[in-house]
């Protein structure tokens, strides 16, 4: 399914950029994506990508800090004591 | 950042077990201070997989009568945390299964996933954020729920991949493998171009 002119590198690097940066890969998988990201612009900026993208998404976590609602917990209170003891299969 | 898995209740060793064995006799206000501790978390768990903060609220009432009702069904074989968490993920995949029943909307999750940038960039930059914080918002709405919760979970939570796996309910290759899809779709939603410019 690739496109014409680009290599088995540069498909198997594209699916891979992910596990490359999850620091999944053996290192000759590692070289492998090493080498065609140096030559091929496309994955240069992908690895680039996914690195911005995952600094990005942990960027989110910033939200943490918002508290629960201060009703998070009026079902247990209305179920009681014995609501724990009255549902086993929930 | 990152990442407070496993317990967090603070006080001496053994509380956290002791508040266990006091809810699952039944005490309510020990309920209350063992998942209390978890949650803000546990909330903001839910409101970015779901996107919506007044879902997120009902369904979070859920989750603590849900654990409140099978507390004395909890066996410690992981950790308190974890078991909410999963529970948590049940309650959010059922709500988001309802919701798909329901004649489409409006698109969730991207105005409640946002943050404010900080102050500390320039104006410029602030805005070339926030837009990548909508987009990114964006584009984990539209994920499937499966590989949504894998990305929450590991990318955003910053939960290793075991404990990711483990609340997922999943192995750890099925769940490598749901959130290498969910990037590579997150960022193909995104582009390289916006990611290199405004990430990093």
């Amino acid at each position: 399914m690739g496109e014409p002119g680009r290599s088995a590198d540069h498909q198997w690097s594209q699916e891979h950029l992910s596990h490359y940066v999850e620091g999944e890969l053996r290192p000759r998988a590692r070289r492998r994506l090493d080498r065609h990201a140096r030559d091929c612009a496309d994955c240069g900026r992908g690895l680039r990508a996914m690195r911005d993208l995952l600094h990005a998404l942990r960027g989110l976590d910033a939200l943490a800090g918002t508290a629960a609602p201060a009703t998070i917990f009026d079902r247990v209170r209305l179920a009681g004591p014995g609501g724990a003891a009255s549902s086993q299969n929930a | 950042m990152p990442p407070p898995a496993g317990p967090h209740v603070p006080g001496p060793a053994g509380t956290e077990a002791s508040l266990i064995a006091r809810a699952q006799d039944g005490d309510v206000s020990a309920f209350e201070r063992l998942s209390g501790a978890y949650a803000g978390r546990l909330f903001m768990l839910l409101l970015r997989l779901l996107g919506d903060r007044s879902e997120a609220e009902d369904v979070a009432q859920e989750v603590m009568l849900r654990a409140w009702q099978a507390i004395t069904g909890f066996r410690g074989q992981s950790s308190y945390f974890t078991w909410l968490y999963r529970i948590a993920l049940n309650e959010a995949n059922r709500a988001l299964e309802k919701r798909a029943r329901r004649p489409a909307g409006v698109p969730i999750g991207a105005d409640e996933l946002q943050l404010p940038a900080s102050a500390a960039h320039e104006p410029t930059r602030q805005a070339e954020i926030s837009e990548l914080r909508q987009a990114l918002g964006q584009a984990l709405a539209q994920l499937p729920p499966a590989l949504r919760t894998a990305i929450v979970l590991r990318d955003v939570e910053g939960f290793s991949t075991q404990e990711a796996a483990e609340i997922a309910g999943v192995s750890q290759a099925a769940f490598k493998s749901r959130l290498h899809q969910a990037r590579l779709r997150v960022r193909a939603a995104i582009g390289d171009e916006v990611l290199v410019t405004t990430g990093g």
